[in-house]
């Protein structure tokens, strides 16, 4: 077994998770389902790298996700934060059994439950009925009269992320963040995070990590997906910390995410300054103590694309891209390793995240940071230009990176699942690689890893309407315009997909801004966030530690050729 | 008013609308914890809006629980969660004496007295409070056997405010025990060798002290044995897992057998490490019916988990990291960071040591250790809010416990002391004291019943009769408390009611400072982007 465990910390951390585990759950789904596609059926990914098995008190027994999601109070919705699963008793005690004077009870108004909610606590009594508890799949037939409205539903409700997940959660797995509220406005500090975590926090989280971490009998890696936008950054570069020295061997492989609208937000100078040392801070604390950190969250994707329509300021919508495109990484880490059965023409076999990571941070240069780009859906792998074209279709979803930088040393993994070759039937890995291979001609990078998989991204039923009418039923793009209107689950069922995790000087830009906005506001003589930076708890040291972290990156980057003209 | 200029959409209030702003939320506040008081206060269930129950008869729990939104009962809420965290109880005792102080105040205010006299007043009446203090508290003396039934009688006044009485005498016991169990002469007690461990499962009387520990994890290997006695207890930290080393990256060699001979060569080395475990097991346990535990705070995988099996080892892989201190201090050896440091020196000992399982759940007994200086109190109860409950009450009574081996002094309860200073403010301070400040000790000294007035409201009896019999008493030369049963003084020390000494002399020192700062508000002003609606 090679388990991986995955980690959420903060608001947009979880709406990506939520998204992330109803694809999961959807696979789950599929592969019993007697009605589902095939290529849903072949048991090429294992499913228990992600999911645990477990077993309730009552007997029961569990499937559910090896996941530690951290967030605020509140930030559950209608869900317990035991999960829903191993609650016994959801009824409110009519006595106290530890008091014999009088009680008091206040019962705060239930949060409501939207209509997909409902339909799945509905299906799951009708399960428990015909006694079959554990079955996850949702059965299209029966549930088929009010998906439309239960779509329509999800698009104007969502306010929590609990609201469009269809998964079942483990107690421990979700942690809420005791006297830090939902609605905490002044939580949007690395240095608050910081002091949240510290002020007797941190135990408990940890707790709960090694609660997971111990019941894997060979882990190969910790998937922390961060939302570094506010004080979770904070929380989230303490817990690292505390992981980086107590699973010394356990590589993490770090996102960094973001609502689109946190960086469009235009405050005043105060604010802007406290912007942007923010971003400095958190990405350079995070990047310390992580293998790899791959900085997500480009304000101008969803301008860019033609195959989708991203309503930004909804983080239902925008976070399903970014879950996609994890999906879609994650997958050579859950490949069996191929037996003798499985067709090796169509499936590429298992990567870890060990290897992912030496082979994007471990080569001549030592650099951290990768570039995640996705292809979403990706075009099918048919006429001599079909490698150009996929690269082309390529957008990448880190803020900040140059479009036209050309990096002999840089390195890459490409992800292909649920593409099609030449004649409509799924790309072989040999197609796959001739295709990328071919498509570079000169230019091409260092390395490059090419994973096939012939599964394609199902799409669940509470994901949102995010496809532009160009997308056909099976990710197929359409050139005719048949409707206006932007399609959801109903109209698309599965998607083909193309990632790219690359290692490449393009980042610069990235890290220079944070570089220069440090030295500028925090570092030099009379810079105007040195105060600010005081009140986070930073000493002197501690800027040093700042700013020397980002500048060995940037120098990591730069083209010798370069340096050495800046030194004469 | 200058701000205005500023910022036109200040929102200012002049000085007796913000005195009154704050007299009426630390008023507020008081209502909301007032019901908390003693033993015969109410409980509070506060169920979320997703269902989730919350139990509890801490105000500090109770204080953290609530969104408290006005900015004057916010500050009092600090205070009093400060009370908390510097010694471990008596939240609600410092909001309602806040409260009273002020409530007092408003009276004096509204005839035209300046706060600054009256805040004048508190500080002599504190102070003369605090020496009285000095002088009312009952020593008790804790040398290297310290005595008992004091702890016992401290522990058992804080969980009978927590807890229904059978349960608090029954955690009275094991809250006592496990302090002196961890106990150092010549060194400060350290609650975090006593872990608190809980269970789903059935009753809370169950509740029991574990001489030795208990761990949330068993073996991870179906033959390793579930019970073993006499058991040698390895504690270690080494990694017993193959890891991929960083600089062997795994991913270009040359051809296939390379790589399998890389593996293997990794593995060995694993293998070497396990073996020497199991050869100082084989030295150790040669002929006799002991057996062997490894604890370890790194990965062991099921490889090496095999191997150990076979040799008859008992082994646990990642261990909390605080636990293998605590491992150390309840079974003796020491942890050992490299197997060449194993000697049978480092080893501990248990008598026993056994698995429970619950579920999916599983907890590791280390019992019978010979000379434990780190315990268990093992929670048990039939649903997480009643067992957060009886765990905030197990933490109330260690620190109040520990408290009084530090303090070495209790000071009596059931009002005895507030009653008493008061009437020594009334009769004795106030004289001293020249012009207007008297009324600001008078109000001191008043807000001072607030405890035995809130003690008799909260069981039902009326509070005027209650103040005139205890104060009565008192003027007759005796000590006395209130009996919450029929309203009738009584000798707390007769009853066995002590309270901590540093929890009233924390209370005393900071209710008038922060009563002294809300008074002394001139203008409340509201500005900027936070502007809140005054509750």
């Amino acid at each position: 077994m090679r388990e991986i465990v995955t980690i959420q910390a903060g608001g947009f951390a979880n709406f990506v998770g939520s998204h992330f585990w109803n694809f999961q759950d959807e696979l789950l789904g599929l592969a019993e389902n007697a009605q589902a596609d095939s290529v849903f059926k072949d048991q090429c990914i294992d499913m228990d790298v992600l999911y645990r098995t477990g077993e309730t008190q009552q007997g029961f027994d569990t499937y559910t996700p090896r996941l530690l999601s951290i967030d605020f109070q509140g930030s559950l919705g209608f869900m317990s934060s035991r999960g829903t699963l191993y609650n016994e008793n959801q009824n409110v005690p009519s006595n106290v059994i530890t008091w014999a004077g009088d009680v008091s009870t206040t019962v705060a108004e239930p949060q409501k439950k939207n209509l997909f909610i409902k339909s799945l606590y509905e299906e799951e009594q009708e399960n428990l009925h015909t006694g079959n508890s554990m079955d996850n799949g949702k059965n299209e037939d029966e549930t088929d009269i009010c998906d439309k409205d239960i779509v329509d539903n999800l698009d104007g409700t969502v306010q929590y992320w609990t609201d469009y997940s269809k998964v079942h959660y483990h107690p421990k797995s979700l942690y809420e963040i005791k006297g830090l509220w939902i609605d905490n406005e002044e939580f949007n500090n690395y240095g608050i995070g910081r002091d949240a975590y510290s002020s007797g926090r941190g135990e408990e989280i940890c707790e709960r990590l090694r609660f997971f971490i111990e019941e894997c009998d060979h882990i190969q890696g910790i998937q922390y997906v961060v939302d570094d936008s506010g004080g979770f950054s904070g929380v989230a570069a303490e817990f690292l910390e505390a992981m980086a020295d107590e699973y010394t061997n356990i590589p993490v492989l770090l996102y960094t995410v973001r609502n689109p609208t946190s960086d469009t937000y235009i405050g005043s100078r105060k604010q802007t300054i406290s912007h942007h040392i923010q971003d400095a801070v958190s990405f350079s604390r995070l990047s310390s103590f992580c293998k790899l950190i791959v900085p997500l969250g480009s304000p101008s994707f969803s301008r860019n694309s033609r195959y989708l329509c991203i309503k930004d300021e909804k983080p239902y919508y925008s976070s399903a891209v970014y879950a996609s495109a994890l999906h879609s990484v994650t997958l050579p880490f859950r490949k069996k390793l191929l037996g003798p059965t499985a067709d090796s023409r169509y499936e590429s076999g298992y990567l870890s995240v060990h290897e992912t990571i030496q082979m994007l941070a471990g080569q001549s240069r030592q650099n951290k940071v990768s570039i995640l780009d996705v292809a979403m859906p990706a075009p099918s792998l048919t006429g001599k230009e079909a490698g150009k074209y996929l690269l082309r279709n390529m957008q990448t979803l880190t803020p900040e990176t140059a479009t036209d930088s050309e990096d002999l040393q840089a390195t890459e993994t490409i992800t292909l699942h649920g593409v099609l070759g030449s004649g409509g039937r799924h790309a072989l890995v040999a197609e796959a690689n001739d295709a990328i291979q071919a498509a570079y001609e000169n230019a091409s990078p260092k390395f490059s890893h090419v994973s096939v998989a012939r599964c394609p991204l199902p799409i669940p039923l509470p994901f949102p309407s995010i496809f532009s009418n160009l997308v056909g039923q099976h990710g197929e793009l359409l050139s005719a315009t048949s409707s206006s209107s932007s399609k959801g689950s109903l109209d698309v069922h599965s998607i083909p997909m193309a990632t790219r995790l690359r290692s490449s000087s393009a980042i610069l830009p990235f890290l220079e801004t944070r570089l220069r906005n440090f030295r500028r506001f925090g570092v030099e003589r009379g810079a105007l966030g040195k105060e600010l930076l005081r009140t986070w708890g930073f000493e002197k040291d501690d800027l040093e530690d700042v700013e020397e972290v980002l500048h060995k990156m940037v120098t990591t980057l730069v083209p010798e050729s370069q340096i050495s003209s800046d030194s004469e | 008013m200058s701000i205005r200029v500023l910022n036109p959409n200040a929102e200012v209030l002049n000085k007796s609308a913000a005195l009154h702003m704050n007299i009426n939320a630390a008023k507020g506040l008081q209502d909301v914890l007032k019901s908390n008081l003693g033993p015969k206060g109410t409980i509070k269930m506060l169920v979320g809006g997703s269902g989730d129950i919350k139990l509890t008869k801490d105000g500090n729990t109770l204080l953290k629980e609530m969104q408290i939104q006005n900015p004057t009962a916010i500050m009092i809420a600090r205070t009093a969660v400060a009370q908390d965290d510097i010694s471990g109880d008596g939240t609600t005792s410092t909001v309602i004496f806040i409260g009273e102080l002020m409530k007092q105040s408003e009276r004096y205010i509204d005839e035209g007295m300046h706060p600054r006299l009256l805040v004048d007043g508190f500080e002599i009446a504190k102070k003369a409070t605090l020496q009285f203090l000095e002088k009312f508290k009952t020593p008790v003396v804790m040398g290297n056997e310290p005595d008992r039934e004091i702890l016992k009688m401290v522990a058992r006044t804080t969980l009978r405010t927590k807890l229904y009485e059978a349960l608090a005498d029954q955690l009275t016991d094991i809250v006592v025990n496990a302090v002196l169990c961890i106990r150092k002469p010549e060194e400060a007690v350290d609650l975090f060798m006593v872990e608190i461990m809980h269970m789903r499962h059935k009753f809370d009387v169950d509740t029991r002290l574990v001489e030795g520990l208990v761990l949330d994890h068993g073996s991870r290997h179906p033959d390793m044995k579930r019970r073993a006695e006499n058991c040698y207890m390895l504690t270690c930290n080494v990694s017993l897992e193959y890891e991929k080393s960083e600089i062997n990256a795994g991913f270009f060699y040359s051809n296939a057998e390379q790589r399998e001979a890389m593996v293997a060569a990794e593995r060995r080395s694993v293998d070497e490490r396990v073996k020497k475990i199991i050869e100082l097991k084989n030295k150790v346990c040669a002929g006799g019916d002991s057996n062997f535990v490894v604890i370890n705070q790194k990965g062991i995988d099921p490889p090496s988990l095999d191997l150990l099996a076979r040799a008859g080892i008992i082994a646990l892989r990642r261990a909390k990291r605080r636990n293998m201190e605590r491992l150390i201090l309840a079974c003796g050896g020491d942890a050992v960071n490299s197997v060449d440091d194993l000697t049978p020196d480092s080893l501990g000992w248990a008598g026993l040591v056994y698995e429970h399982v619950l579920g999916e759940e599983k907890y590791t007994f280390v019992e019978n250790v010979k000379n434990p200086h780190s315990c268990t109190i093992l929670i048990k109860g039939p649903n997480d809010h009643t067992i957060a409950q009886i765990k905030d009450a197990v933490r109330d009574g260690l620190r109040a416990v520990k408290n009084t081996l530090e303090d070495e002094s209790v000071v009596l309860g059931a009002g005895a002391f507030e009653v008493a200073a008061r009437q020594h403010l009334l009769n004795d301070v106030k004289k001293t004291v020249k012009g207007r400040a008297q009324l600001g000790v008078e109000a001191f000294a008043n807000a001072l019943l607030v405890v035995p007035k809130t003690l008799a409201e909260n069981s039902g009896l009326d509070t005027q009769d209650v103040i005139i019999s205890l104060t009565g008493e008192h003027d007759k030369g005796n000590v006395v408390g209130l009996n919450q049963h029929t309203g009738e003084p009584i000798d707390p020390q007769m009853e066995g009611i002590f309270d901590n000494y540093s929890v009233k002399r924390q209370i005393i020192n900071s209710g008038p400072v922060i009563t002294s700062q809300l008074l002394l508000v001139d203008e409340v002003i509201r500005a900027g982007r936070n502007m809140r609606k005054p509750t």
